[in-house]
């Protein structure tokens, strides 16, 4: 999603507009969600970090909509936009989300792995959709994603596959009007309160409570889903070793078993496996199962 | 037409500003947020596009030394680190500077431990602050990259010879891309010229002892006196160095910076990237017809005390809203700022908030609170006590954490 917030920022430049661009890191591993955020305007921009009321939102992984800890729509305002990469249809994400502004849904990750072959490139076709819906010209987009993917030190093909999914991605798509109505200052109405001394027990930052990782669901940040066949599984217990979560246990016959509700989709198990027994298949949830994954 | 600026993060604008200022050596070290600086140098050393040689220390602490000992040969030295990684050259940061050598070291702020964190605030930076380096506070990328060749032309003046750090926030700047102008390499050469020191210049056939060991008191405070001196003629040196760098750029820094200050009774004080946010205040202040304007702090060493009276003097009333907390004293500024307006007959109310530690947002709501604050102090005369702006959101949140964690929500 940094890439996709480097395309639009620097597809706004190149349109003569200034713009800010800035993705947030946590310390998480890899696969954990990511946010980053773009401004764009005409005059110097007196704004700096987290963007509390969002003319348009993208959310590349729809199983994100329902992570209590991520809450991407949170800011977004009834007339706000909301740009998705899901398999399910605009219909089902108006359903599901009650948003009442413009929804644009699409399988972008599908387009991406069809076309580029790596679900890191929906980041491609997000800042791309992402670019005509703020009304950016095609033209600008194109070069930003091309000089973005060759910053990213990609090889020419992979660059050339980017921009045919950039053509992908923003088949019939046409600016919204973005930013038209006034925004809704978030966090104006906020009130500033005291901060009374604590005793250390309180004030100092310890954890008491029993231990509670094992409490947080990963299984929501997959995009592939590690398959074990077990007629080819030679019972080796590498994939058990190498899972840097611990998602996989082994039965009492040291048949090897996945917990899908942690596994985080890293597939490193698949790329270990001696005989080749470990597949991947792409995960599409409804959304009663996404829901149920926590 | 003129091709658009490029769009710079915080960290590629300080890797620019050594590459610009062709330095000859960058000792490194890694740490979160700073670590794209040394990357991106070594990978341009790697290929040849820089002359630098860089070299991965062991630790911050080695790191500084080195840098150190590499400027007193005579080279022109760049180093980077943040917050930990600051405080544990702390030692070295004070020796170093007792050496006279101007080399420039960009500190990416990140709050320090306890609670560890990843996000800005300036108590790395600060806690630097007596250690004998000049310091200049960037608010956008554009100014990182024209504050270290600035940084240099200072550091290197024979009237000053002294290290200097370039402080960029993590995160809202150092992650953050703006458009910035990248000075051309001959408009940077030309305005460093060649460091060519006598007094440090260690050669092989040229031995000189440096950082000796005085005793008694005498040879010491001359010593130390001297660096102090050296210290406040980069006030001067710097107004000229900024003259001569916005005739070759046309951007023009000061010791401090304002912003709707001209006819303004109440008065903001803040240092970095979070003044920009300070800027959207003031703008939404005077919508509301409150005479607000905006002070920047930029060089914090040496104290711009005088530029910061003129700039305060005769206003009704000035909230410094300081991005640190010296445990136990409260805001860090806010001190040095009523040290300068002390012997003003017309000095202003001075308030005194603690706000984005952590890189806390600081949002409307806050902002709101000291202007309300600064409009009764200019009608009554009536000064709050110092405040940590903290929102009842934030305490909820807060109270959510300690119940997560097994213990008794605090107020």
């Amino acid at each position: 999603m940094k890439t996709a917030s480097r395309i639009v920022g620097t597809a706004a430049v190149l349109e003569g507009l200034v713009a800010q661009d800035s993705p947030v890191y946590g310390a998480e591993r890899r696969g954990a969600p990511l946010s980053a955020y773009v401004r764009i305007a005409r005059t110097p921009i007196f704004e700096r970090g987290l963007i509390p009321a969002p003319d348009l939102v993208v959310v590349a992984d729809d199983t994100l909509l329902d992570d209590p800890a991520v809450r991407p729509l949170a800011g977004l305002g009834p007339t706000g936009a909301l740009l998705l990469a899901t398999a399910h249809g605009a219909d089902a994400v108006r359903a599901h989300t009650g948003h009442p502004g413009p929804v644009v849904a699409r399988d972008f990750l599908g387009l991406a792995l069809a076309e580029v072959g790596t679900a890191a490139a929906v980041s491609t076709a997000l800042g791309v959709a992402a670019g005509v819906l703020a009304g950016l010209g095609p033209d600008a987009v194109t070069a930003a994603v091309r000089g973005e993917l060759a910053a990213l030190g990609l090889p020419a093909p992979a660059i050339d596959a980017g921009l045919r999914l950039a053509d992908l991605a923003r088949a019939g798509l046409a600016p919204l009007a973005l930013g038209a109505e006034p925004h809704e200052r978030a966090g104006a109405d906020g009130r500033v309160v005291d901060v009374a001394w604590a005793p250390a027990e309180t004030g100092a930052p310890t954890i008491v409570a029993a231990p509670n990782t094992p409490l947080r669901r990963t299984g929501s940040w997959r995009l592939f889903r590690p398959v074990i066949d077990l007629e080819r599984c030679t019972r080796c217990w590498i994939c058990f070793v190498r899972c840097p979560d611990g998602a996989i246990r082994l039965l009492a016959d040291d048949t090897p078993r996945v917990d899908y509700e942690v596994c985080k989709g890293c597939l490193i198990c698949l790329e270990e496996c001696p005989p080749r027994a470990i597949r991947r298949e792409r995960e599409t949830r409804t959304w009663a199962a996404a829901g149920a994954a926590r | 037409m003129t091709a658009p600026p490029a769009m710079l993060t915080g960290n590629a604008a300080a890797a620019w500003g050594a590459r610009l200022a062709d330095v000859d050596y960058v000792p490194a070290f890694p740490i979160t947020p700073q670590t794209e600086i040394v990357e991106q140098l070594a990978r341009w050393s790697a290929a040849g596009e820089i002359a630098a040689r860089v070299v991965t220390l062991d630790s911050e602490h080695s790191m500084l030394t080195a840098a150190g000992a590499a400027a007193a040969t005579g080279a022109r030295v760049f180093t980077a680190t943040s917050s930990q990684g600051l405080l544990y050259g702390l030692e070295l940061l004070y020796t170093v500077a007792g050496w006279r050598v101007p080399l420039v070291l960009v500190n990416v702020s990140r709050g320090v431990a306890s609670p560890i964190t990843l996000e800005p605030d300036h108590d790395d930076v600060l806690a630097a602050r007596d250690a004998g380096w000049l310091q200049i506070h960037a608010e956008t990328c554009q100014e990182v990259v024209d504050s270290v060749l600035l940084a240099y032309r200072v550091a290197e003046d024979p009237r000053v010879r002294l290290p200097a750090i370039v402080n960029l926030d993590g995160f809202t700047l150092s992650f953050t891309r703006e458009p910035v102008e990248l000075p051309a390499a001959a408009v940077a050469a030309a305005y460093l010229g060649p460091y060519a020191p006598r007094h440090t210049a260690i050669r092989a056939g040229r031995p000189m002892a440096q950082g000796v060991a005085v005793l008694g008191g005498a040879a010491y405070s001359y010593f130390r006196y001297q660096m102090h001196l050296a210290a406040e003629n980069a006030l001067a040196v710097h107004e000229e160095a900024a003259a001569a760098f916005a005739g070759l750029t046309g951007r023009r820094y000061g010791l401090v910076d304002g912003y709707r200050l001209e006819d303004a009774e109440l008065v903001l004080v803040m240092s970095n990237s979070f003044a920009t946010k300070g800027r959207a205040a003031v703008d939404r202040a005077r919508v509301d017809g409150v005479p607000l304007g905006l002070l920047r702090l930029r060089v914090l060493r040496p104290f711009p005390r005088d530029a910061i009276r003129r700039a305060l003097a005769g206003r009704q009333a000035v909230a410094v809203l300081d991005q640190n907390l010296s445990v136990g004293a409260g805001g860090i500024t806010v001190t040095e700022i009523a040290h300068a307006l002390y012997a003003e007959p017309a000095r202003p109310r001075l308030l005194a908030y603690v706000g984005g530690l952590g890189g806390k947002e600081i949002g409307e709501a806050e902002f709101r609170r000291i202007v309300h604050d600064l409009r009764t102090a200019a009608a009554t005369g009536e000064v709050p006590a110092p405040r940590l702006l903290f929102t009842e959101a934030e305490a909820a949140q807060v109270g959510a954490l300690l119940r997560l964690a097994g213990k008794a929500a605090a107020s």
